[in-house]
């Protein structure tokens, strides 16, 4: 099994130096100090394509935001307003949003009104009127005007564009479609540091995946925030540091929304900020900071890590197969050290698209002598039916109990539980505790992250090589994707996966009636999980709670 | 039993044999139960040997506990007791104050042994408590199913049966499920486990009958509520007991009776089984052999008569093996610090542990 997984491993990670780069050019990364990090690096597992489109989008979709910095500062200069004249004109806005709303309305959602509408109250000038990725890339995420629902469109509706009005967000998640998420640095407060500017987009990017991950290069950023900080005359450092550190935080949470091990790590580093003594030095109140900063990440994630991974290997026995589903950097510390500690087990592997996280892992434990079978999550009940562990990560931890995790975990756990047939699997989630929440989730619908719907467009990458046909062949343009293009087209067309081909859905968003939905992550129920394993030893998700309580009261 | 005093007569040369001890404990006094016992043990090891500092008395304390989880075929119940003993050392030599380490060591010394001695004979006195919360679990009319030897819930019944002072104040019954195999094996001529209790009951004006464990599932429609006992209950809230219990509380689940545990608080064991075969315990209940395997285990037998124990590691007898009743099986775990749910276990663990 792990001989047929090798060979697209191999070409993956040839192609995964390719698209890694684009992403940090972008970035344009004035920090170092993400390499040390213990940082999955999705990206790599990304075809080229997509993160190609990505940088055209990148580049094209700074142009509107320059403009609409270019016309704000134009406005500005043109007559110094009176605030009653602010107000005057902010009124004048708001009937004119409403107006056009009402036309909007009439046209039926739909919306042709685009034309009548006037778009001179456009906050956002009509910069890219060409229907481009970048295009795509400023309309994705917007609430545009949904005509069920009654929230009411903002001024930012694509109204002035002719194109198309529909929709795009699915109905069922459309409170999930916040703002979209921050393409460039462009916009971003003064106030924001660079390194946390870089982190912002390696966040977007999943360059930095992964809570644990996110959650130490977070801190880190902000280790440096402070490094760089000096208090402005009049106020206190316990005062404007935490308002300082807010700005940092919100533009995080533009790039992408923060995750629930960040806002742990950030709430205590806050309440840390607060207990400084008004009266320390500038410097050594620093200093604390920071040492507390390198403390947390070394107690709750770097040790922790150690302790769960030696703890969760006692539960691996010899003969046993492990099922994991993506790629979770402790499982893979777990898997590690089982495998150190001479034990003789196979690992099977579930991935899922977009973001195929698996394939990282599959290599580690691959190269690290381990037997491992690699397979995505349609190939569930299959590799199920042998396994006798399931090993999960987590995201985090509910007060219920319920895991919440990269989507596609909810299925794997289920699997296991409800094998047909067989002895019940045990289902080990490894999560340290700086990931535990006193939020309850019942679904995965009320909380949960929608990322860009593009990411599933995406054709295949190119790293099938089995269903290659004959090159000389004619070339015939048509949108079918991959080696699956391949075989089911009567005429395969060699060009389609030798330089990929748009994908049936690259227009997805001209097509009337079509939504993407690409969700992030979902909730395990407790029942189908046995035990957490943490560094403060082994629950069940039962103890979720108490734990959460002990950890954050100590 | 034998074998492991043998072993520790060979391994003679220490002054102060703890298993020794701990057996002779456990044979002393039938009412004690592993972990005390082995608490008891520990004590006996620490004013026995004129240790001088913190660390070597942790040292001695970890060294001999590992001996004894070695030498015992079952350690489950007795590391419930090792460890609270050992942890409850912990945290009062890292209290401040004069028993911290900057106090004496000689009275810290004299004060961990008499605060030993007070958690035994507290730990001792729980089975009273237990007796006065479960009292109330059992109602007139019902009948009560039980199994196994356990003398938490032969003190929960007989309390109830002399409530008041008066001949049985609650009026229930008790189904009492006689283990077949303990029968045969250990005691050839001699009563199975838990006749006593059931004469004792009897003696009491309880009616009791007695049923072998393959008929459980046909008495379970005429019992109201199954209440056993357990050697250690484990961190998720199940509980590891005498091999049958798992199927009596399969069985209660499926007809809908309520599955009580009676158990200690000290019998919180830190330990988490994923499942039967998860316990780190060897036993080999389920042993497939054709009959060239039994003409050879004969030939073997007879070969090895003369010198008794090998280094084989020590198996549980049979009559000594145990299951795992997984925490959805059970209703409520009776205990001295009250009635909990299984999940409320994992709580008190981590009470006593952070």
């Amino acid at each position: 099994m792990a001989d047929s997984v090798d060979p697209a491993l191999t070409s993956s990670s040839a192609s995964a130096s390719v698209p890694a780069q684009p992403a940090s050019t972008i970035a344009n990364p004035p920090s170092q100090q993400t390499q040390n990090l213990p940082i999955r690096e999705s990206k790599s597992a990304k075809s080229p394509a997509p993160s190609d489109n990505q940088s055209s989008k990148n580049k094209d979709a700074s142009k509107p935001a320059a403009a609409f910095s270019d016309a704000a500062a134009a406005a500005g200069t043109d007559k110094p307003l009176t605030p009653a004249e602010l107000k005057k004109k902010a009124k004048a806005e708001k009937a004119a949003r409403r107006a056009k709303e009402k036309l909007a309305k009439e046209a039926g959602g739909a919306g042709a009104a685009g034309g009548s509408a006037p778009g001179a109250i456009q906050s956002r000038p009509p910069a890219t009127p060409k229907k481009d990725a970048a295009g795509g890339a400023s309309q994705k995420g917007q609430k545009a005007a949904q005509p069920r629902r009654g929230s009411a469109p903002t001024g930012q509706t694509a109204a002035d564009e002719p194109t198309k009005k529909e929709d795009k967000s699915v109905a069922v998640f459309g409170h999930l479609y916040g703002q979209p998420r921050r393409t460039t640095i462009a916009g971003a407060g003064k106030e924001v540091h660079s390194a946390v500017l870089a982190l912002g987009l390696q966040l977007r990017d999943y360059v930095v995946c992964g809570s644990s991950a996110r959650c130490v290069a977070t801190l880190l950023a902000f280790k440096r925030v402070i490094e760089s900080y000096t208090t402005p005359l009049g106020t206190s450092l316990s005062r404007h540091l935490t308002t300082h550190l807010s700005h940092q935080i919100t533009y995080l949470s533009t790039c992408r929304p923060l995750s629930i091990s960040q806002g742990n790590a950030i709430r205590a580093l806050k309440l840390a900020i607060a207990s400084v003594d008004p009266s320390t030095p500038e410097l050594s109140a620093k200093a604390t900071l920071c040492e507390f900063i390198d403390n947390f990440i070394r107690e709750k994630i770097t040790v922790a890590d150690q302790v769960i991974a030696q703890s969760a290997a006692q539960k691996v026995q010899n003969g046993d197969v492990i099922v994991t589903f993506a790629g979770s950097s402790i499982v893979k510390q777990t898997l590690l050290t089982a495998h150190k500690q001479g034990k003789r087990f196979r690992v099977s592997i579930i991935d899922s698209r977009p973001l195929f996280e698996g394939k990282n892992l599959a290599r580690a434990l691959a190269n690290a002598g381990l037997d491992v079978q690699y397979s995505l999550v349609h190939g569930i009940s299959h590799a199920i039916k042998d396994a006798t562990k399931v090993f999960l990560g987590a995201h985090a931890m509910t007060s219920n109990g319920r895991l919440y995790s990269r989507v596609g975990t909810a299925l794997v756990a289920m699997s296991a539980k409800e094998r047909a047939g067989g002895v019940e699997v045990p289902v080990i989630v490894c999560c340290e505790t700086v990931k535990f929440t006193d939020r309850v989730a019942l679904d995965s619908i009320v909380v949960n992250e929608i990322a860009d719907a593009d990411e599933l467009v995406s054709a295949q990458p190119l790293q099938q090589v089995t269903g290659l046909v004959d090159p000389e062949a004619p070339t015939k343009p048509d949108n079918k994707k991959g080696g699956k293009g391949a075989s089911s087209a009567p005429k395969p067309d060699p060009s389609a996966s030798l330089n990929p081909s748009p994908s049936p859905l690259s227009n997805w968003k001209d097509n009337r009636n079509l939504q993407l939905l690409n969700i992030m992550y979902d909730v395990t129920p407790a029942e189908y999980v046995d035990m957490v394993v943490t560094e403060m030893g082994s629950l069940p998700p039962s103890a979720v709670p108490i734990v959460h309580r002990m950890s954050t009261n100590l | 039993m034998a074998t492991t005093t043998e072993r520790t007569a060979a391994a003679g040369s220490k002054p102060f044999d703890i298993v020794a001890t701990y057996n002779e404990l456990l044979r002393s006094d039938p009412d004690i139960t592993m972990p005390i016992a082995a608490i008891e043990a520990l004590v006996h090891v620490l004013t026995h040997s004129p240790s001088s500092t913190i660390s070597e008395t942790l040292d001695l304390l970890e060294k001999s506990t590992a001996h004894l989880k070695q030498s015992i075929p079952n350690p489950i119940g007795l590391s419930a007791g090792t460890d609270l003993f050992q942890r409850y050392l912990i945290t009062t030599l890292q209290r401040p104050g004069q028993l911290g380490p900057a106090g004496d060591f000689k009275a810290i010394r004299t004060h961990l042994l008499s605060n030993g001695r007070l958690f035994i004979r507290r730990a001792k006195e729980s089975r009273q408590k237990i007796a006065a919360f479960g009292r109330g679990f059992i109602r007139d009319g019902c009948t009560v199913l039980t199994n196994g030897g356990s003398r938490a819930v032969a003190s929960l019944l007989q309390k109830a049966a002399d409530e008041e002072g008066g001949p049985s104040a609650v009026r229930f019954r008790v189904i009492y499920v006689l283990s077949s195999i303990s029968q045969n094996i250990e005691e050839p001529s001699g009563q199975p486990e838990g006749m006593e209790t059931v004469r004792a009951l009897r003696a009491k004006g309880v009616p009791v009958s007695t049923i072998p464990e393959s008929a459980v599932a046909y008495a379970l429609g005429k019992a109201d509520m199954v209440i056993v006992g357990a050697e250690g209950v484990v961190e998720n809230g199940g509980i590891v007991s005498r091999m049958g219990t798992y199927q009596i509380g399969l069985l209660a689940k499926a007809i809908g009776k309520p599955f009580y545990v009676v158990a200690e608080s000290h019998k919180f064991v830190r330990l988490f089984p994923l499942g039967q075969y998860d316990l780190p315990i060897e036993q080999h209940v389920v042993d497939f052999k054709s009959a060239d395997d039994i003409a050879e285990d004969k030939k073997k037998k007879q070969h090895s008569s003369g010198d008794a124990s090998g280094n084989k590691p020590i198996e549980l007898p049979l009559s000594d093996s145990v299951d795992f009743t997984p925490p959805h099986l059970i209703s409520a775990l009776i205990t001295d610090s009250g009635v909990l749910t299984p999940s409320a276990v994992s709580e008190e663990l981590i009470k006593i542990w952070f």
